[in-house]
């Protein structure tokens, strides 16, 4: 405000201008959460890393154990990282008219949900084989990181469905669907982290 | 204090701190490879969060002043 505004009586002052936001309430505490699982991914990681060492020169998988099937995750990979580009492009749709990023977010839904399925599909092949929480240190931390990953994956899934109901009843705001779509990102992003040092 | 000084004095930190790290009973192993994961390990779970932090306060500047010109503009 001017010395000259400051001088009129409050009522005759202009209004101040109003800095837009930099970013959305809802964003910003996501994007916080996400630095925070960053963390918890980075510490397990770590974990397998150090594990992985100890065992140099030694089998791993130990032996008897089977091998992760890294060809068919590799499929699921693409359907993960193709949906967070599809939800990429929702949101560029939301920009010019909500309703148009109706089809991108459904898409995305169902590529992820695909991957879920697949990765569960995965689990159970892998149980049938004798790999289990229990059954070595290498069991332990693939069910334990992959795992960990899985149930960041429902809870964005279940955002996402939360997003189409309420984009097709037309109530989804551009920072609800940004607070979504950041969580997603980070299942999509921290994957392809994960498949390298667990998988291969 | 010069920039030369603190140079100096950060590289001598630098030397000094391996030793320390090493000191650590839980964090030393006789095989390379796991006295390596742990060096590398530290490093990472140290950097990551200075890492991330830093980005998010690049970006909040960059944005801030994007509404800056922005602002500027309508005026």
């Amino acid at each position: 405000m001017s010395t000259q505004a400051a001088t009129l009586p409050v009522e005759q002052r202009p209004e101040p201008v109003k800095r837009p936001k930099m970013i959305a309430d809802g964003v910003l505490g996501m994007v916080i959460f996400v630095f925070t699982e960053v963390m918890l991914f980075a510490g397990m990681i770590s974990a397998h890393a150090i594990v992985r060492s100890q065992t140099a020169g030694e089998m791993w998988p130990p032996y008897g154990q089977p091998r992760l099937p890294w060809e068919e995750t590799a499929v699921n990979t693409a359907a993960l990282l193709v949906s967070g580009i599809v939800l990429l492009l929702a949101q560029f749709s939301y920009k010019k008219s909500s309703s148009r990023a109706m089809i991108p977010l459904v898409l995305a839904t169902i590529l992820g949900a695909f991957f879920v399925y697949a990765q569960g599909t995965e689990w159970v092949a892998l149980l049938g084989e004798g790999l289990t929480l229990t059954s070595s240190v290498y069991g332990s931390f693939f069910y334990l990181i992959v795992g960990a990953h899985a149930l960041h994956a429902v809870a964005a899934l279940l955002g996402m469905g939360w997003a189409t109901y309420e984009l097709k009843e037309g109530r989804l705001t551009a920072a609800q669907l940004g607070t979504v779509a950041t969580f997603w990102y980070f299942v999509v992003l921290v994957w392809p982290v994960l498949y390298l040092k667990v998988y291969l | 204090m010069n920039r030369a000084w603190i140079l100096v004095l950060a590289l001598v930190l630098l030397a000094v701190v391996p030793d320390d790290a090493a000191a650590c009973a839980v964090c030393f192993d006789a095989r390379d490879e796991n006295r390596q994961a742990f060096l590398v390990t530290t490093a990472f779970l140290s950097l990551l969060p200075l890492g991330m932090v830093a980005g998010a306060g690049m970006w909040m500047r960059k944005r801030s002043k994007e509404i800056d010109q922005e602002l500027e503009a309508q005026d």
